[in-house]
């Protein structure tokens, strides 16, 4: 072989090699990928615009009923805290419960308000297709009266699921498309009603409204997202008090305001999707924004704010969310917002749909499924530091997303499946005093407990019971 | 004589290859009988012990894994923000790929009418990860969940996922009945 032919194979082969080296670095490995860009679900338009008469459906049913003495008027009782102050004598061993009554519910997860021996829950009717606002004598389940209106929902795990508020003048509801309604507690007639998605260009939150409605003396305070985060509205007259501008554009979340004094000022806090917030309750700032953080954000916010005395403010929420604890300071009427820990929900006290307790200088929450090796049990904590727990209820005590609270020294809390747990409170360990299941075949028990003269409402997503815990 | 003799050689050959045919058919029935009624055993994930470690999309002798994600559409919730399509706290509740969890975009996501959707997994793209898993049992109803499916699986005497799982969620079923799908068996109670 001569050098001729040397040389034409080595430049051949170098020219080979140049062009493999071109059509290496030209290729794409990734060509073929497909790239996942959104709308690929052809997601709709939205639900419609219902043109809803709000409380336009009003049946009389009876009138007499046993007046009793006490209350749990709204979401968390008389003080917001989920701790009933009633003196009454309650059961710490059931055997066979003593159901009182029952009535079958529309699909959902709405909790009951007591007042004076009437029992208030808002439900949906599917036969009917309407939100309906239903009374009951507490003391046995006589259905007194409805108020409601036409509305058209589907099932979205459950249709129902917010808490009346009660006065003794009024009765504020707020229904799963955002309507809401202000009726005359005594005979049930309509006071007024607000559309807020529609006025408001809101946004309806996942699986519908979770927010309770508050009444603040006579003013409704409801937050509305979209044009206004959070208004005032006169209970008597339906007219606006205030609005609180909405420049962040945070939408309405499965939270309820909660009421605080802190630093000498009253407040409405409230978790918002987008961050957490502090409104001025009265003065002439009345409805301003005292404080806010956007540090809180999470695209599902079903539990309320826990706020404690010396300024801590306990936020936790589901979805893989987590928990915030943060401290309000107050500095010649300046607040400002500090955050003390943020944590994952297996690192400390987590809880998914339920707000937690905050008792004797503590608090307690059922963790959520994806808690870690605490998955679903029953913690305890110092609110100095939420991710140390003082005690847990251990793996054989496991619950799941159902409400829980204190009457008479006892910690009740009720499994999905209506198995109620009666517990001791404490802030050494856990003590279980008993357990019973309440409601047969019942599944998603989950709507918070109402409880007054020994009587305690718990419901499934289907039915609910009224349980005599008198001694 | 000599048609006869023509008449019987193809009658022979006839007879003989209808007589093949029975034996093929009959040998045929006989194997699908036998692998219908014998009990054999082939592995399988128990959906209610598994605890979505991840270890099957790598443990398993098949690259991809054998184990794939199924969905009992009968528990599904259709919901619009599902825990085992969109990443916790997602930035939007879309198709777009920072929001999926899923790595390899096994899972489509379909608007149905308001307000729900409808989830299906590409089994095909489906590596056996569990992430979807993960998500649906912890914030939804736990219809997604894993399978070992057997016309990939290639049955090893010692199955390697079987080895490492660490809650024994796999184990030998009888391959007459070769799927735990959640909404057709429910969690037989313990002894």
């Amino acid at each position: 072989m001569n050098n001729r032919t040397i040389n034409i194979i080595v430049w051949a082969l170098g020219a080979v090699a140049l062009i493999l080296i071109i059509w290496w670095v030209q290729t794409d490995p990734t060509a073929d990928y497909l790239v996942s860009m959104p709308g690929a679900d052809n997601r709709g338009k939205g639900l419609a615009e219902q043109d809803v008469k709000i409380g336009e459906n009003f049946e009389q049913f009876a009138t007499d009923y046993t007046e009793m003495s006490e209350t749990w008027p709204r979401f968390r009782g008389a003080d917001f805290d989920n701790i009933s102050k009633s003196s009454v004598k309650l059961k710490e061993k059931i055997g066979t419960p003593k159901i009182v009554w029952s009535v079958e519910l529309g699909e959902g997860h709405s909790g009951a308000a007591i007042y004076k021996g009437l029992a208030y829950i808002l439900d949906y009717n599917e036969e009917k297709r309407s939100d309906m606002l239903r009374c009951f004598s507490l003391a046995d389940g006589k259905e007194m009266w409805t108020r409601g209106y036409n509305l058209n929902i589907k099932r979205n795990h459950g249709m129902s699921r917010t808490i009346p508020a009660i006065t003794e003048d009024y009765i504020l509801t707020m229904g799963p498309m955002c309507h809401v309604m202000c009726l005359d507690r005594k005979d049930g007639s309509l006071r007024w009603g607000l559309d807020v998605a529609k006025d408001y260009e809101s946004e309806i939150p996942l699986w519908y409204t979770g927010q309770c409605p508050l009444i603040d003396g006579k003013t409704a305070i409801i937050v509305t997202g979209g044009k206004a985060l959070m208004i005032a509205v006169n209970c008597e007259t339906g007219e606006k008090i205030w609005e609180t501008p909405n420049p962040n554009n945070w939408k309405m979340s499965h939270s309820s305001v909660l009421p605080y004094t802190f630093g000498g000022r009253k407040m409405y806090v409230y978790s918002p999707i987008g961050g957490l917030v502090g409104v001025a309750a009265d003065g002439p700032d009345a409805g301003k924004v005292l404080w806010e953080t956007p540090a809180w954000n999470h695209s599902v916010v079903a539990p309320s704010p826990v706020c404690m005395p010396d300024g801590k403010i306990f936020m936790t929420a589901g979805y893989g969310a987590g928990s915030m604890m943060v401290q309000l300071k107050e500095n010649s009427g300046k607040f400002s917002i500090e955050v003390l820990t943020e944590y994952v929900p297996k690192d400390g006290l987590a809880s998914e749909q339920q707000t937690a307790i905050y008792w004797q200088g503590h608090l307690f929450g059922i963790m959520p499924k994806d808690g870690g090796s605490m998955r679903n049990q029953l913690v305890c904590v110092d609110p100095k530091d939420p991710k140390k727990p003082v005690w847990t209820s251990g793996t054989e005590n496991r619950f799941g997303l159902g409400p829980y609270f204190m009457a008479d020294n006892k910690l009740f809390i009720l499994n999905d499946d209506a198995t109620l747990t009666i517990a001791r409170p404490s802030t050494s360990q856990y003590i279980q005093l008993d357990q019973v299941k309440i409601i047969e075949d019942a599944h998603d028990a989950w709507a918070p407990f109402a409880l007054a003269n020994g009587y305690l409402l718990m419901r499934d997503s289907k039915k609910m019971v009224c349980v005599d815990l008198n001694l | 004589m000599e048609n006869n003799k023509t008449q019987n050689r193809r009658k022979f050959i006839q007879n003989g290859v209808r007589l093949s045919l029975l034996l093929s058919l009959g040998t045929v029935t006989a194997a699908a009988l036998r692998k219908v009624t014998t009990d054999d055993y082939v592995w399988q994930i128990d959906p209610f012990e598994c605890t979505q470690c991840g270890r099957c999309a790598t443990d398993c002798v098949m690259k991809p894994s054998a184990v794939k994600c199924v969905h009992a559409f009968a528990l599904c919730g259709y919901c619009d923000l599902c825990g085992g399509y969109l990443k916790p706290d997602s930035i939007n509740r879309d198709t777009a790929a920072e929001n999926q969890l899923c790595p390899t975009a096994a899972i489509e996501r379909r608007f149905i009418e308001e307000p729900y959707f409808e989830y299906h997994i590409n089994e095909d793209l489906c590596i056996g990860c569990a992430k979807c898993v993960k998500g649906c049992t912890s914030f939804g109803n736990g219809s997604m969940h894993l399978q070992i499916i057997h016309d990939i699986c290639v049955n090893c005497n010692e199955c390697s996922i079987a080895r490492v799982c660490p809650s024994n969620a796999i184990k030998r079923v009888k391959a007459s009945e070769a799927y735990l799908v959640k909404g057709d068996f429910s969690r037989k109670p313990k002894a």
